[in-house]
């Protein structure tokens, strides 16, 4: 895990991961959440409305800028403020996405860093982006 | 530009920050005064007016501007 203090942020600064989104934290997201909604959950329904397969939850997509930012970019000295999430096209149950982040902005006025993240399928595809406003607990 | 050149300015950033055309902050305004001005908010404020103005606040001056008119007179200061 990452420690990177605010002291230590420079705009341009970068870090991503892979990770596969699997049935197995599809079936989690659903125990968590509730969220029964069989776009996410039936097969012959997805495909109905034009889709390839079941839809990955977004928000579970997006719940991997929870790690970009409090594992790898700054860290375990950060607490996210804010986290606006755009969906550019489906995420699948397998696919394997690159999460990736940028420092975009280290405001001393406010002690404050502002990472602009993004999520890529193997082809290169972008699924979604993300503007994360970090502080730092330590 | 006069203060209340400033403060209109000021105020476009509080309803866009607030996403609301209502809200209309003065010199004597506090954070009392407005519905949601809590410190996470806050925070958001600064960098909102910062950008906006092309200025930087200080720590200190983050912490301890007492009225909306003590955040117009720094940034009288600074452009």
């Amino acid at each position: 895990m990452k420690q990177y203090r605010f002291e230590d942020m420079e705009t341009g600064m970068t870090e991503r991961f892979v990770v596969t989104v699997g049935k197995e934290q599809q079936e989690a997201f659903y125990l968590l959440t509730g969220d029964s909604n069989p776009l996410h959950r039936d097969v012959d329904f997805a495909r109905e409305r034009g889709f390839e397969d079941r839809v990955v939850y977004g928000m579970l997509a997006s719940a991997y800028y929870s790690t970009l930012a409090g594992v790898y970019l700054p860290g375990s000295n950060c607490l996210i403020n804010e986290c606006k999430v755009a969906y550019h096209q489906p995420v699948y149950p397998g696919d394997v996405l690159t999460v990736e982040g940028v420092v975009k902005d280290v405001r001393e006025s406010t002690r404050r860093v502002k990472i602009e993240g993004k999520m890529t399928r193997a082809d290169g595809t972008v699924v979604n982006t993300a503007v994360i406003a970090v502080s730092f607990t330590g | 530009m006069s203060r209340e050149e400033i403060l209109d300015r000021v105020n476009k950033v509080f309803r866009e920050v607030f996403d609301d055309e209502d809200v209309a902050v003065t010199f004597a305004s506090t954070a009392a005064d407005v519905e949601g001005w809590d410190s996470l908010r806050h925070i958001t404020l600064i960098e909102a007016v910062e950008d906006e103005f092309d200025i930087r606040f200080k720590i200190n001056e983050v912490t301890g501007m007492k009225d909306v008119g003590e955040m117009v007179d720094i940034i009288a200061e600074r452009i």
